[in-house]
């Protein structure tokens, strides 16, 4: 059974590791975000559902630190978001965070295995220990047998399951999922999601999950409804 | 269904998918228009280069025309009696701060005196009338130092007939004082144009800077046509699940490029009419023209209205068939294909085919007629550059491996399709080879087209030179007024005259003759080693290289002065021999130094006058001040710069014609590579902005667009300096000169190529780093 709270109301299980408050966003006439508000603590799961041009993936992109918004404070471990450089942002979401979004995401150029390893060398490490790295998390995403192939050459499945690999193989604290289901039929949709929060608990990182598919939504501890800009909290029980 | 029904159909069917691929070149939004705007501008630039190409002989017909009917130049031996309708005419030309100013001294000698175009009444004594540009100046706070020259009441303007172009400074003044005997008489203006055509070696260098100037255009034209091609197929397959087949899919994209080349020639034609006006602006080398005059030839204009679509969608649909377009996406056939070397080679080798049974065989003596295969031979040789260089470069990058992210980025990014890269710096490449190839040419036949003319421009940087100004004592006065104007170190000059023997000339000899070097004796010391002079001296010095079957009189010999009037004199026995000074620039022949006292009176009124003047290297304006104390000296004097080298002035036009086409073309394909890069990052804006949302630093991704470029660039210099140097080697051999490789040479013009790319790659960042705004996550 779900209930209703005011976002941020709620007790968090543990550490709050991020917390946006009153968050406004336009893009040209277009209101995005009108007084948006979420908190996310570690390890936890949280969807981010709403209607289609809602809100819901400028919340994930201003939270995340990718889009910087018109106001509002949004606030990683202490530090404030919005007081920081592009550069320190840039490093924060190297180093801390991990994305996964729904098409576009993989380099065509570059080998599976590659794509893997890039989090890791834009963050200094060397090739060979990156891809060592990378291919452990291939194989804990099962998708080793790719690890040579371009994304041009695989479904869309083992795309997306290559998209988590990377996404967790900087060992992330959250991960960012903007509809990483939403280019996959219902079977490997499940079956990414599993792999996702399952490696994300292991791993003790928070997922953010942005999805309108309700069965997604399953995936996590508790939903924030974003309608018009605006963020409601609907907690769950019982899973 | 009869045969000749079904032919209608399939034509029918032709123009259906034709038009659909207009229409859908216009269709699709913003996006859709851009695409096709990007490959009209690409198209569009080249099509204006060749449109000036086109206008090439409209120009030189219209500026030779104007400049022809302004000519006073008259090609006949017989003398022009003075008459009604008759004009004295002085060349009083002038040059002010590096620009040629036209002039012309006019006396009319009665009523019906001819005018020069563009003049509607002649100039009286202290008048003149000016051009435009030159108006502009004199009234103007820079024309300060020629409006001491040319002090006259400016009583009129020269129309636009009577100018070389828009720029030319031009002035004719009016005079009551000219001397029928230094002065020109004419009853007309204008003469026929009866230029010449250029030599085979001069021609040869014109046909291959044609070929080099052009096939860039066209190498870009085709790279245009091509952007946004993975969008298209990715739109056309769309098209196959709706039911068109494979040859509609193809067809669909020949009406879509067919479309955008035709916007192309649009924009090409905008370009063009609006690119004209500019030469209203500049002057290059004193050349200036009128808008006007660039108008391309009628038959080579339709030429490249009609071949500029067909080659956009032959390129179409010669680049679709490595592509096959399914229902459901692309498949590539590139993709397992490794490009194939053996047909690469076929134009090349063609070429040097064409060009090996040439060598030896052209000097400036031999006659021309073999244009068309040293064109067809320099063409296919610069072709084998654009169709090797892809070759080349995948199969180099495929051997690339490892090194940092942003060249692994670049590197795989080749790896997977270096098509598009390898066609964007071909254009540049094919320049770059061509120009490598004339510089060779260049350097090795400039010994033919430049001449030493023995003068030391290091003791008198100009020369003051003209009609005698009446007599020794108007030298010497001359000489006072250039010593005292500022700027002016130091002058030496003398008066001079011609004195020929009467003897007869021995058998097959030319007859004897000598210059009479004029002045007193602080005069002639300057030039030559005096010991003791005085009044009534006469002293000989001897050629520093005597010059056989010339030679000079003896003293004591009788001679005739060539000053109109035939007096006789006889070189005084007691002439006493003397060296000229090793750095007198009178040591090229026999002289005579006579101090005026020792010569018949009025000789000297009738001979002309030498001032060797070295300038003030502090003083910037010197020269300036020169020539207006020459100007007030005397209308008949002109002043020349001395210099250890002289151009042939074909051989100059044809090194400005290169380096204003090498410009255009820089330009060119500076502007082509930039549309073709942004079409590039555009394509990939939602790529870049996922690799910034995790976190890519932007310094990686623009070295890795950097490095994407570069790598290309480098391969395609290469295989330019390569080609360059084979067909420099191969033009040379043809003009028999021995093959000389001039490295500094070879270094500037691919650091000048490379260098546009720099410059392109520096332009597309702001795109670059637009693009890389997270907000290119939003697809809403």
């Amino acid at each position: 059974m779900k209930h209703a709270t005011d976002a941020g109301a709620r007790s968090l299980p543990s550490e709050t590791l991020l917390t946006a408050v009153d968050l406004h966003k336009s893009f040209g006439p277009t209101t995005a975000l009108a007084g948006a508000s979420m908190e996310l603590a570690a390890g936890e799961v949280v969807a981010i559902m709403g209607p289609s041009g809602s809100g819901k993936s400028t919340l994930l992109h201003c939270a995340a630190g990718i889009v910087a918004p018109d106001s509002g404070r949004i606030v990683y471990r202490g530090r404030e978001l919005s007081g920081m450089s592009d550069a320190a942002r840039s490093a924060l979401r190297r180093s801390e965070f991990g994305f996964v979004f729904q098409f576009g995401q993989l380099v065509p150029e570059l080998t599976c295995l590659e794509n893997v390893a890039l989090p890791l060398r834009l963050d200094g490490h060397r090739r060979r220990a990156a891809e060592r790295r990378a291919t452990e998390w291939l194989e804990r995403l099962e998708v080793t047998d790719v690890a040579h192939k371009r994304p041009g050459e695989i479904s869309g499945g083992q795309g997306q399951r290559v998209a988590v690999a990377r996404s967790l193989v900087t060992g992330p604290r959250v991960v960012f999922a903007d509809e990483p289901t939403g280019a996959l039929d219902s079977l490997n949709g499940e079956r990414v999601m599993t792999l996702l929060t399952e490696a994300a608990r292991e791993t003790g990182a928070a997922v953010v999950l942005v999805t309108h598919e309700p069965r997604v939504a399953a995936y996590s501890d508790r939903e924030i409804v974003v309608r018009d800009g605006r963020t409601r909290e609907m907690e769950l029980t019982g899973r | 269904m009869t045969e000749r029904s079904r032919r209608r159909v399939g034509v029918g069917r032709w123009i259906t998918d034709l038009l659909l691929g207009c229409r859908l070149a216009v269709s699709g939004g913003r996006e859709g228009w851009t695409r096709t705007v990007l490959t009209a501008v690409g198209v569009g630039l080249g099509v204006a280069l060749l449109l000036v190409s086109a206008a090439i002989p409209n120009m030189l017909d219209a500026r030779s025309e104007r400049t022809s009917a302004r000519s006073d130049l008259r090609f006949t031996q017989q003398e022009l009696p003075a008459g009604d309708d008759t004009l004295l005419i002085v060349d009083v030309g002038t040059r002010y701060r590096g620009e040629h100013v036209y002039g012309r001294m006019l006396q009319p000698e009665g009523p019906d005196a001819p005018r020069p175009p563009g003049v509607t009444e002649l100039p009286g004594p202290g008048e003149m009338v000016v051009s435009p540009s030159l108006e502009k100046l004199l009234t103007g706070p820079d024309g300060a130092l020629l409006r001491e020259r040319l002090d006259a009441r400016i009583v009129g303007t020269i129309g636009d007939e009577g100018l070389g172009g828009a720029l030319e400074h031009a002035f004719y003044l009016g005079s009551d004082s000219l001397d029928p005997d230094h002065a020109r008489r004419i009853d007309g203006f204008g003469t026929p144009d009866d230029s010449e055509g250029l030599d085979p070696v001069l021609l040869m260098l014109t046909v291959v800077i044609l070929a080099v100037l052009l096939l860039p255009v066209a190498v870009f034209i085709g790279a245009a046509v091509r952007s946004g091609s993975d969008r298209r197929d990715r739109r056309l397959a769309a098209l196959r699940l709706v039911g068109a087949d494979g040859a509609m899919t193809r067809r669909i994209a020949a009406g879509e490029a067919a479309f955008a080349s035709v916007l192309g020639l649009g924009v090409g034609a905008v370009c063009f009419f609006a690119g004209r006006q500019l030469v209203e602006l500049v002057t290059v080398a004193d050349v200036t023209l009128f808008a006007g005059d660039i108008r391309p030839t009628l038959p080579l204009a339709l030429l490249i209205v009609l071949a500029v679509p067909a080659a956009a969608v032959a390129v179409t649909v010669f680049a679709l068939r490595r592509v096959v377009i399914e229902p459901l996406g692309v498949v590539r056939h590139a993709a397992g294909t490794r490009r194939r070397l053996w047909w690469r080679l076929v134009p090349p080798v063609l070429g040097l085919a064409l060009l090996t049974p040439l060598i030896g065989t052209i000097d400036a003596e031999s006659g021309g007629g073999n244009e068309t295969q040293i064109a067809a031979g320099a063409v296919l040789l610069l072709i084998g550059v654009a169709v090797l260089l892809p070759w080349l470069v995948e199969a180099v990058v495929g051997r690339l491996s490892g090194g940092a992210v942003p060249w692994q980025l670049a590197t795989r990014r080749l790896q997977l399709s270096s098509g598009t890269s390898a066609r964007v710096v071909s254009g540049i490449a094919v320049a770059s080879a061509g120009a490598i190839a004339l510089q060779m040419l260049f350097a090795g036949v400039s010994a033919d087209y430049v001449e030493e003319t023995g003068q030391d421009p290091e003791r008198a940087q100009f020369q003051v030179w003209g009609w005698s100004l009446g007599g020794h004592s108007e030298t010497e006065s001359a000489l006072r007024r250039l010593r005292e104007t500022t700027g002016i170190r130091d002058v030496s000059g003398f008066s001079t005259v011609y004195a020929a023997s009467v003897a007869e000339p021995a058998p097959g000899g030319l007859p004897a003759g000598v210059d009479l070097v004029v002045g007193d004796c602080a005069m002639l010391a300057e030039f030559a080693r005096l010991e003791s002079c005085a009044a009534g001296d006469v002293f000989m010095s001897e050629a520093a290289q005597p010059v056989p079957d010339a030679p000079a009189p003896k003293p004591g010999e009788r001679v005739v002065m060539s000053d109109g009037t035939a007096t006789e004199w006889t070189i005084p026995a007691g002439t006493r021999m003397v060296a000229a000074h090793p750095d007198s620039p009178l040591q090229d022949a026999a002289r005579l130094y006579v101090t005026p006292e020792a010569l018949p009176p009025d000789v000297l009124r009738h001979g002309r006058v030498e001032f060797y003047v070295n300038l003030d290297p502090a003083e910037p304006d010197a020269v300036e001040h020169l020539r207006t104390t020459a100007v007030k000296a005397s209308p008949y004097l002109s002043v020349i710069e001395r210099v250890a080298l002289r151009e042939n002035d074909r051989f100059a036009d044809i090194r400005l014609g290169l380096f204003v086409g090498a410009v255009l073309t820089l330009l060119l394909i500076g502007a082509s590579m930039l549309v073709t890069t942004l079409e590039q990052l555009r394509e990939r804006q939602r790529l870049l902005a996922v690799l910034v949302a995790f976190g890519t630093r932007r310094s990686t991704l623009t070295w890795s667009v950097l490095l994407q470029t570069a790598v290309p660039v480098v391969l395609g210099l290469a295989l330019a300096i390569g080609v360059g140097l084979g067909l420099g080697a191969v033009l040379m051999s043809m003009v028999d000169l021995s093959v000389r490789i001039d490295w500094t040479s070879i270094g500037q013009i691919t650091g000048v190529a490379a260098g546009v790319v720099l410059l392109v790659t520096v332009l597309s960042l702001p795109v670059l780093w637009r693009l890389m705004r997270p907000d290119g996550l939003r697809t809403e």
